[in-house]
């Protein structure tokens, strides 16, 4: 319940707080445009005069940048989970959503900012590519889900005395799959509506290619990941698989606009590798992320932006973004002068110095009056008998459920089995 | 063109003086600016129809999210991870097989085009000198289209294997089907110089000289998918328990109805993508007619062939069974899906209902014969599938034939028996059923016979007794605590 609750309200915070500052600072052209921050819009004042930076201008701009917004207010959740004090989650939904989010965006995806490639004055002439945002939201979320799991430390139980840690598989297969078969569904409107027009044949071109690299790069994800686990474990893991689908969709989500699809694939496998081992070096620093979602967001998120420097191709940067200036493509490709390889990395350095800077004095402020993690006893007994009134499950829940319709004439003829043989790990 | 309208334009203000000729000139020029360069029409019909396929390619991956569901609510939960991966995993595996192979061998036409088998396009090479449509531009949505439905009918096989089948073996399967044996049927039916399909480049000799039909695929994603499940279990055998020592069937339900209606929901709605889809294009009249009819014949096909399943188990077991009328609906959309385009509303009606009947009596069928199919999977794709074909020969209307394929409806065009036709369309139809029987259930036969050769087809008897999650996945699909943290504690409490 508690994180079901979290994550449903930080869409409602983020809408509210988008609203209200975030869609102006993000891409607010005011009388002073900056390349830090934006300075219009606030409220949606004066809409109608004042262009957004965004795709054509129109109010579907607003909400579909709200969609994105929404989205990396909520990848912090799975790092903080089981053991986050609410009024905190309240605060750090309403800040990255109202602030640290927006100015990112700003930088990389507004005319004015000075990071994005589309841009006014780009950083080096070239600019950063991130078409749908694995630095801009998936760094960011990532990140300061990290940052927020390191800072209110692991849940209780989570590592022994020894250091070594202890299983602690969540509730429900099911669940873990219908989430994850539903974000690759909606990441078919992330990465190819991403090019926000499609009222011309190169525009045409880059939507369709965009759903072909998504889609390669989360299987060779998922592919690399199953393998991997089965390498490592001797058993076909379904979180390993579902995990491995989403870091790939995480990582081409910054270039599937302009890499080839056989790149896709590369991208897809090496964000898989990625992952594992930032999952073991975050067992190693002994910090407790239950959904892995730094090592996914912030991690995969910087691959896929460092990739984009690396396999971007020439004719498809043309199609999408309208520039044939020579040589800006990625340093892979003969003849490039490195310069957009040069723009990702100050990016991805960029993003990390603003959102870790930002959210180590946000959470740290609310750990200094001891305002960040829940008390032992509410832990133990778990958040939703503590705070939320109740269990989610009343009497046996979606996959048990003796009193559901139907069920006599589908007997259940075996309880779940509670006997749970961990993965070593 | 876009002079005469303008002319025209200009005319009609200047007659009776209302408008002198500048003036008019002036007020023309601003409707004739967007709207008639060709440049600026052919991209808007680009973008329309690459935003409409690829909405509609994602439509058709949900419904992989509802198999998974419902695979996963239809067998005993201490498999349900097992399942729940087999079918992601074919979502992901398909997806590099399909790039790498499949295409190629569906549309690919290279140096050698033949009737048989693609020879081009293979890992998406040389895409762009190979495309470049004024309808769909380079096309990469193509693609991902028809990955999507590949990938559906790679994953069909899951259901009638389930609970028994080696990873290993699924896994080998599952490449096989995307990269060799679906895409082959695709050729033969929906390339262009496909030898079965009334696709067929009209230059060449059509067989019976008209063509299968098979609009969105019954035949050749539901058949084959099915028929690839019908060989997988009958060399797998049973599942343990499954029939008595007399050979009676014992009761094997599955774990939760909740999870069979999701799975049913996001099958029913990603149908929309897959029906309506399958005509590819949306960008004038005729073709968006036909995109309206067929969300409207699949949506009625499915209803019958719900009630149709709902009625015939409340005759048998005096009961209201939800299964019934689940597998009534979905098997009445896989039978639609051959003729979506060419059906009237009324005939879609009969095919669902009509298709129930023949999906219970192939059920029946099979238990006669100790057939173990747990999700009925071959019942509802194979044969559904190949009535659904059938039903196309007997029931396709000229009309809409013509709108759906672009012919000329004063020339002869394939259409159904019963509108005083020939017969050559159901003759066509009953060659594509029998030669997709031949080649899938033989391939598939073969496969999965080195497989058991290979002693690598199923599970052993203690893993199989113990449930495939806890023996192969590392636990569980289902960790309850009840909200106090900790499993162990809700058992301990009794809960």
């Amino acid at each position: 319940m508690n994180i079901l609750l979290q994550t449903i309200l930080d869409a409602a915070a983020a809408g509210i707080m988008w609203y209200c500052v975030g869609f102006g600072f993000a891409f607010g052209q005011g009388e002073n445009p900056n390349k830090f921050i934006g300075d219009a819009m606030f409220g949606l004042a004066r809409y109608s005069t004042h262009y957004t930076g965004s795709g054509t201008g129109r109010w579907t701009d607003f909400f579909f940048q709200w969609a994105f917004c929404a989205t990396a207010a909520t990848i912090p959740a799975g790092a903080v989970a089981e053991r986050f004090n609410f009024n905190a989650y309240l605060g750090y939904s309403m800040f990255i959503a109202g602030f640290v989010y927006p100015v990112v965006a700003h930088w990389a995806w507004c005319p004015q900012g000075w990071l994005g490639f589309a841009t006014v004055k780009p950083l080096l002439d070239t600019g950063y590519i991130d078409f749908a945002g694995s630095g801009v939201i998936h760094m960011t979320g990532g990140l300061a889900g990290l940052i927020g799991a390191a800072m209110v430390g692991p849940r209780l139980g989570r590592f022994d005395a020894d250091g070594n840690p202890v299983e602690m598989p969540g509730h429900s297969a099911i669940l873990v799959v219908l989430g994850t078969v539903l974000l690759w569904f909606g990441w078919y409107g992330f990465n190819p509506t991403s090019m926000l027009a499609i009222d011309t044949y190169a525009y045409a071109n880059v939507v369709g290619r965009s759903a072909v690299t998504t889609t390669l790069s989360g299987a060779a994800g998922g592919i690399a990941c199953l393998l991997g686990g089965f390498i490592r474990r001797r058993g076909w893991d379904l979180v390993g698989l579902c995990n491995g689908i989403l870091c790939g969709f995480v990582a081409i989500t910054a270039c599937c606009h302009v890499v080839e699809p056989w790149a896709a694939i590369i991208c897809g496998v090496v964000a898989g590798i990625w992952f594992d081992f930032l999952c073991w070096v975050l067992l190693k620093l002994k910090i407790d992320d239950p959904l892995s979602a730094g090592p996914m967001h912030f991690g995969t998120g910087m691959w896929g932006v460092f990739f984009t420097g690396l396999l971007a191709k020439q004719e498809y940067i043309t199609e999408a973004y309208n520039r044939t200036e020579d040589k800006m493509y990625g340093a892979f490709y003969p003849h490039s002068n490195g310069k957009l390889l040069a723009c990702q990395i100050i990016g991805i350095l960029a993003i990390i110095g603003w959102v870790g800077g930002t959210m180590t004095i946000f959470f740290g402020i609310f750990k200094f009056f001891g305002a960040l993690r829940i008390p032992p006893e509410v832990e133990e007994m778990g958040l939703d008998r503590s705070k939320h009134g109740g269990s989610a499950y009343n009497g046996g829940g979606m996959g048990v459920s003796p009193s559901a319709p139907g069920n006599d004439v589908m007997r259940n003829q075996q309880q779940p089995s509670i006997k749970v043989l961990p993965m070593n790990g | 063109m876009a002079d005469e309208a303008l002319d025209l334009c200009i005319s009609t203000l200047t007659v009776n003086g209302t408008f002198s000729n500048d003036q008019a000139k002036a007020l023309c020029s601003q409707f004739a600016e967007a709207s008639s360069t060709s440049a600026g029409m052919t991209d808007l019909v680009v973008g329309l129809n690459t935003l409409y396929l690829t909405s509609c390619g994602a439509l058709v991956f949900v419904m992989h999210a509802g198999f998974a569901m419902l695979c996963a609510g239809a067998i005993r939960s201490k498999n349900t991870m097992n399942i729940l991966l087999q079918t992601v995993m074919d979502a992901a595996v398909s997806a590099i097989a399909f790039y790498i192979l499949g295409y190629g061998f569906a549309y690919g036409l290279g140096d050698k085009p033949n009737g048989f088998i693609g020879d081009a396009l293979f890992g998406m090479a040389r895409w762009y000198s190979k495309n470049n449509n004024d309808l769909v531009g380079e096309g990469w949505q193509n693609w991902f289209f028809q990955w999507a439905f590949a990938a559906t009918a790679t994953t069909i096989p899951a259901g009638a294997v389930a609970e028994r089948l080696n990873f290993n073996a699924y896994l080998i399967y599952s490449f096989f089907i995307s990269a060799f044996v679906y895409p082959v049927v695709v050729h033969w039916v929906w390339g262009w110089e496909g030898w079965l399909g009334m696709l067929r480049n009209p230059e060449l000799t059509h067989l019976f000289r008209s063509g299968m039909i098979d609009f969105a695929g019954s035949g050749v994603v539901h058949m084959t998918g099915g028929l690839a499940g019908l060989a997988g279990c009958l060399m797998v055998g049973p599942r343990m328990g499954r029939f008595d020592s007399n050979g009676n069937p014992v009761e094997m339900p599955g774990h939760s109805a909740t999870l069979v209606v999701l799975g049913t929901v996001l099958l029913w709605f990603g149908w929309y993508g897959f029906n309506p889809g399958s005509q590819l294009l949306i960008s004038s009249l005729d073709n968006a007619s036909v995109v309206g009819r067929a969300a409207v014949t699949t949506t009625l096909s499915g209803a019958a062939g719900c009630l149709s399943c709902l009625l015939t188990a409340f005759f048998r077991h005096k009961a209201w069974d939800l299964l019934a009328g689940c597998n009534g609906a979905l098997v009445g959309f896989v039978t639609v899906t051959a003729g979506a385009n060419v059906l009237e509303p009324w005939a879609a009606l009969i095919c669902g209902l009509t298709g129930g009947w023949v999906f219970d009596f192939v059920c029946w069928v099979f238990l006669k014969l100790r057939i173990d199919d747990p999700l009925s999977a071959a019942p509802m794709h194979a044969f559904c599938g190949a009535w659904g074909v059938f039903f196309v020969g007997l029931l396709a209307k000229r009309e809409y034939v013509c709108a759906s394929y672009a012919k000329d409806c004063s020339q002869w065009v394939p259409h159904g028996l019963f509108y005083e036709g020939d017969g050559r369309l159901l003759a066509s139809q009953v060659i594509g059923i029998i030669c997709i029987f031949a080649w899938v259930f033989g391939l598939m036969s073969m496969l999965f016979a080195v497989l058991k050769f290979a002693k690598i087809l199923r599970i052993s008897a203690e893993e199989e007794q113990a449930g495939l999650d806890v023996s192969k996945h590392g636990g569980s699909a289902y960790n309850y605590d009840h909200g106090l943290g900790k499993p162990e504690k809700a058992q301990a409490l009794g809960l």
